[in-house]
């Protein structure tokens, strides 16, 4: 129904499982047993204490997980065309602080909340989609892999936060915290404009033919720009997105710390490029779905914010966390379609 | 199937517009920052002007704020005595690794001194002994190498001592009395860093010495990323929702737990006791977020290195008058410390 290169078993899975051979299909379907593992943590965190559902918690956890979903939104784009994008952390911290110094200007001379936080956003935007086009220009024109390429501008953003911030956070924005604070229940406005941007992302990917064509070209590069794709634009564009993801992330964390900090980015291309790989989206191009990133991204957001209630010593949590990475990402192989491809 | 969209032109066109204006925010960016990195080092082509004391100061990550304020004083110092001072050290990265080529490049250059914060007490002690070979007098600066008995000066801040004044102001913070029980956690940024863990070693000798009330919950490490530290303190405010205390062990930390305790509307209700005296932590102390913060004094220790220096190399390598283990009190910020203290301790920008 979406992309070339979908699974065959999908489309059917709205209905409900009533034959063997449809629950069977149920049971290998990867997001279904991703969905089982997200029930499962949740289950055991809440056993170990209840505030766990808390609508304030669930709500810490939203925030949490928009500072991951929109990066690795961008790095599911990058990953299906068969690349990767290592400079999403860096780039959402760059345009952070980038953005910061402007907003705290704007404030120092009294301009309305709404107007600086727009500022700042269109600032962060166009940072980060200046990234994506130096990362694309590397590619494109200087031939360099989708790996040392984003592994360049991840270096020149990092350092360029420290030179611009002398390490230290910029401005202070009470005003800016209380906003991304703000919620109906236990779902924070800031969170709700976030999942209204991945579900745009998921649309564009699966129902367009935009979506059509990066599963092509992940697929097989070659058959596509046989087939009349301009595949150096449609990359270009796509790390594009990715960087604009990722300097919309600087904004979000721009909002929930009050201040752009240079160290926000730091080290968070991993996180997303778990998320997307839990997901089971393949390094190798052409396959996946946006909603196993999602789910791959609750799952880190969940295990991160369970072992501090559960109260786990904190010399264990990466340990846990890499477990639960592992056993996720696993999942994949027990897709009888995914062994037979690969 | 029969999706169409076509967004696709109306898209290409505003990612162009998106672009340009990057490229000019970049432009600007660079351009500043060119300007802001030329005034804060000395140029090292210096060094060959005739007689003229030369020292090196090498560091971990150059960019931390605390080796930008102790660049500022080391800078004032060297100005104020005339000699020349080649500031160098890796932009971000504070590890051995980076730093030993850097050391070993200024030793090629023949400084009349190093003056060097290692990164690791055993891989930089080669590069300390080969500078003290080639005859050229050390200062330990902020940490040390593992030998330190030919090396001119030890100049450091006190961090277990930092830690326990803590633990003073946070029980001051929360009225502390005896026979109550106060709930606290600790953010810090990993298990190896060594100031961090001398930091919680004085606040728990505190704690076991003098509040026996007091008592830590959870520690956590924020892997220095501000908005892992934030999402800690978070989720702690729901599991503790009798939560007294936070100790934010380092700048990282601080700004993370303060933002957290401003989304939660619970600033002067939990006692908030931060680490380093960045402008935008001191600005949060005077709107009472933090309930203390702790200032180390890394200008006056960049300061102390160059005097050092200067005065053994003058008085004809005389060590008379050096102290050669100079311990400096971590300083306590309240937000009733008077402005002019709280001005003297922020640390300065280059």
């Amino acid at each position: 129904m979406s992309s070339v290169t979908d699974k065959p078993a999908k489309p059917a899975s709205t209905a409900v499982a009533a034959s063997p051979g449809r629950l069977r299909s149920l049971l290998t379907n990867q997001q279904f047993l991703l969905l089982v593992a997200l029930a499962a943590l949740v289950a055991y965190f809440t056993s170990r204490d209840s505030v766990f559902i808390s609508s304030g918690e669930v709500a810490t956890m939203l925030a949490t997980f928009s500072e991951l979903i929109l990066m690795a939104v961008g790095e599911t784009y990058v990953i299906i065309t068969g690349g990767i994008d290592l400079s999403v952390g860096a780039t959402a911290g760059f345009a952070g602080v980038v953005a910061a110094f402007a907003m705290r200007d704007l404030l120092a001379g009294h301009s309305p909340e709404a107007l600086v936080l727009t500022v700042g956003t269109v600032i962060c935007a166009a940072v980060g989609v200046g990234i994506g086009l130096v990362n694309a220009i590397l590619m494109n024109w200087a031939r360099l892999v989708p790996f040392v390429a984003t592994l360049i501008t991840l270096g020149a953003a990092t350092g360029m936060s420290l030179v611009l911030t002398g390490g230290a956070p910029i401005g202070a924005d009470a005003a800016a915290i209380n906003l991304a604070a703000a919620r109906i229940g236990p779902l924070p406005y800031l969170a709700l404009i976030v999942l209204v941007i991945v579900a745009v992302c998921w649309v564009y990917l699966h129902l367009s033919r935009y979506g059509r064509y990066t599963f092509a070209i992940g697929s097989n590069a070659f058959a596509a720009r046989a087939a009349g794709i301009n595949v150096r634009r449609h990359t270009t564009s796509v790390y594009v997105l990715s960087g604009l993801l990722a300097g919309l992330t600087g904004m979000v964390f721009y909002m929930q710390l009050g201040s752009g900090a240079p160290s926000s980015g730091n080290g968070a291309e991993l996180p997303a490029i778990a998320a997307v790989v839990i997901g089971g989206v393949s390094l190798f191009g052409g396959m996946g779905r946006l909603t196993g990133t999602i789910l791959g991204a609750l799952i880190l957001t969940v295990v991160q914010s369970g072992l501090i209630i559960a109260n786990v010593s904190p010399n264990y949590s990466q340990v846990a966390i890499a477990i639960c990475i592992a056993i996720a990402a696993s999942l994949q192989a027990l897709r009888p379609q995914n062994r037979s491809q690969t | 199937m029969g999706h169409r969209l076509t967004t696709s032109r109306l898209g290409r066109r505003s990612v162009a517009v998106l672009a340009v204006a990057s490229v000019g925010v970049l432009a600007a960016c660079s351009s500043s920052s060119s300007g802001s990195s030329t005034s804060s080092s000395t140029s090292p082509s210096a060094k060959g002007s005739s007689g003229k004391i030369t020292i090196a100061f090498n560091m971990g990550a150059e960019a931390d704020p605390f080796f930008i304020a102790m660049n500022v004083g080391a800078a004032a110092e060297a100005k104020k005595l005339g000699v020349n001072l080649i500031w160098q050290g890796d932009p971000s990265v504070y590890s051995p690794a980076t730093q030993i080529p850097i050391a070993d490049q200024l030793l090629a250059e023949h400084p009349s001194a190093l003056v060097i914060a290692p990164t690791d007490p055993a891989a930089l002690q080669p590069v300390v002994n080969q500078a003290l070979a080639q005859g050229i007098p050390v200062v330990n600066v902020d940490t040390h190498v593992n030998d330190i008995s030919k090396v001119l000066s030890f100049i450091t801040g006190n961090n277990q001592q930092g830690g326990a004044v803590a633990a003073d102001a946070m029980a001051k913070a929360m009225h502390y009395q005896s026979g109550h029980s106060y709930q606290v956690v600790v953010g810090m940024s990993s298990p190896t860093t060594t100031t961090n863990v001398a930091r919680l070693a004085g606040f728990k000798a505190e704690i076991a010495k003098k509040y026996p009330g007091i008592k830590i919950m959870s520690v956590a490490y924020s892997e220095s990323v501000a908005a892992t530290a934030n999402a800690n303190v978070n989720n702690w405010l729901t599991k503790y929702p009798n939560l007294k205390g936070i100790f934010a062990i380092d700048g990282t930390n601080a700004t993370g737990a303060a933002a957290a305790l401003q989304a939660h509307g619970l600033v002067g209700k939990i006692a908030l006791v931060g680490y380093d005296a960045y402008a935008t932590n001191v600005a949060l102390l005077q709107q009472h977020v933090f309930a203390a913060l702790i200032a180390q004094q890394p200008t006056l220790e960049g300061q102390m290195a160059i005097a050092d220096i200067v005065k053994y190399l003058r008085s004809g390598k005389s060590k008379a008058g050096i102290q050669h283990l100079v311990t400096l009190p971590n300083i306590v910020l309240t937000p009733s410390t008077p402005a002019s203290v709280l001005a003297k301790y922020t640390y300065p920008t280059a």
